[in-house]
């Protein structure tokens, strides 16, 4: 916000000369700049600023409500001006982006996330299009999106601004990908899922599950595993399995209820891919394979998935 | 899967969970007890199911879940905006499992105030993740006071079993 005086009424409210105020000004102890009408603008917390080094109280106030402190610490944060190098980007899906995206600004107004770090889509493509791979490719924002395609969906000139961030997530080195995203893609890629569940603990848990849930609601239920020819095969969510292993038991209740035949596979039976997130297709192509091979081992006609 | 192993969709089908729910709805062979959840139910659109779907294979899922939700609720809700204009919960893209939870929960305030202002007691939503994000994080810092829970959950739940 900026702060607008005449010089004459800034020497009398500090009590000074007027020649004093241009004095410092000149000096540049007082940042002001010149403006329309022989008057001078200046960044309304550095009057607030020489307010206080005279001890008096600002005889304005600022109209927002953000305090001086958090002002002060919000300079603070301000990111570094930006460099181009002129380098040509490995990013963009089409070349022509450059010339369609018209920097209007509709993808940052619908991204609920414009303005965390200083960043939105509307600079991670300006970024993109001048060539900024480094900044790009370091920053957390991209993993800080969702992508959830607000900005993409808003877009006029249909940037393709979701598999844009896929592409920068994709394109870092995969030990800086964060943790739990590595960890779980690595995870599932060497022990078939992504918590790296053991199969004989997958297979007691879902026959536990299919006994408690037999004695309580559906009398005669068995866990359905590797059964061969069956009509259905489901896949799950490493995650339910472990933190939630009761939530199984809904998608088993609905299918004793409907009568269907399905079954789950031993081995191999994660369902959440997260190559897709990490940006890693050569990892999500091997899962995707995985359970392809799965449905022909166990001959099934129909594969549910997930999510 | 369309684009690495073409030959396997000739082989199979591939369904979602909205495929297989409707398809016992309209074939009769679940029944669902609406007096269960008799309160003013929300539905959330995941992004996956929705826009995203809509954009990565032509086809979105919209009308599914709220028809799956309809049969086992009188009372539902629309978050606004909702369907191709929804909101991210704000946990996607494995947001919920990376260490930036900050942004994670100020992305979903948006969430949050669209399910205060839509007055609904109870938010369905048919992926794992917005669940977690709304149920265990929206809920209690931005103090909404309601219930959230999986579809699955709301058609098991609701099921009849009796008779079997």
């Amino acid at each position: 916000m900026m702060y607008e005086f005449k010089v004459s009424e800034m020497a009398e409210e500090f009590g000074v000369h007027r020649n004093t105020i241009r004095n410092w000004i000149n000096a540049g102890t007082l940042p002001a700049k010149e403006g329309p009408g022989r008057k001078y603008l200046m960044e309304f917390h550095e009057y607030e600023r020489l307010c206080k080094k005279f001890g008096r109280e600002p005889h304005l106030h600022s109209v927002d409500n953000v305090s001086h402190r958090t002002r002060e610490t919000l300079a603070e944060i301000d990111v570094e001006p930006l460099s181009i190098s002129g380098g040509k980007s490995i990013l963009p899906e089409d070349p022509s982006w450059a010339d369609e995206c018209l920097t209007c600004g509709t993808c940052a107004s619908a991204c609920p996330i414009s303005g965390v770090d200083g960043l939105d889509p509307r600079k991670i493509v300006r970024m993109t299009v001048l060539g900024m791979d480094k900044e790009l490719i370091e920053s957390s924002w991209p993993w800080k999106c969702t992508l959830c395609a607000k900005c993409e969906e808003s877009c006029p000139a249909n940037i393709q601004i979701t598999s844009l961030m896929r592409k920068i997530r994709g394109v870092r080195d995969r030990a800086r990908v964060p943790e739990p995203i590595h960890k779980s893609v690595t995870m599932c890629l060497e022990r078939g899922n992504n918590l790296g569940i053991p199969k004989e603990d997958f297979v007691v848990l879902c026959e536990d599950l299919g006994e408690e849930l037999a004695a309580d609601e559906c009398p005669g239920f068995k866990t359905p595993v590797d059964v061969h020819g069956a009509r259905v095969l489901i896949t799950v969510n490493s995650k339910a399995v472990f933190g939630e292993p009761d939530s199984l038991k809904w998608w088993w209740k609905i299918f004793w209820a409907a009568g269907e035949s399905w079954t789950l596979s031993s081995e191999y039976w994660e369902g959440v891919n997260w190559g897709l997130l990490s940006g890693d297709d050569e990892a999500m192509q091997t899962v995707v394979g995985r359970i392809v091979d799965n449905m022909k081992r166990l001959n099934c006609r129909v594969l549910l998935l997930p999510e | 899967m369309n684009r690495w192993y073409p030959e396997a969709l000739r082989e199979f089908k591939i369904v979602t969970l909205f495929d297989l729910l409707l398809e016992y709805l309209d074939e009769g062979k679940i029944q669902l007890d609406k007096s269960i959840h008799a309160v003013a139910t929300g539905y959330h659109d995941p992004c996956n199911y929705g826009r995203k779907s809509l954009k990565e294979f032509g086809q979105a899922y919209f009308e599914e879940g709220r028809a799956v939700i309809r049969a086992c609720c009188d009372d539902v809700r629309e978050l606004n905006p909702n369907r191709n204009g929804a909101y991210c919960c704000g946990a996607g893209a494995g947001a919920w499992a990376m260490p930036y939870s900050n942004e994670r929960v100020y992305h979903g305030r948006i969430k949050a105030r669209q399910i205060a202002e839509s007055g609904a007691e109870l938010i369905v939503t048919p992926c794992q993740t917005c669940r977690d994000q709304i149920m265990k994080s929206l809920v209690h810092e931005f103090d909404l006071g309601i219930e959230v829970k999986y579809i699955l959950e709301l058609v098991a739940d609701s099921l009849i079993l009796g008779g079997k």
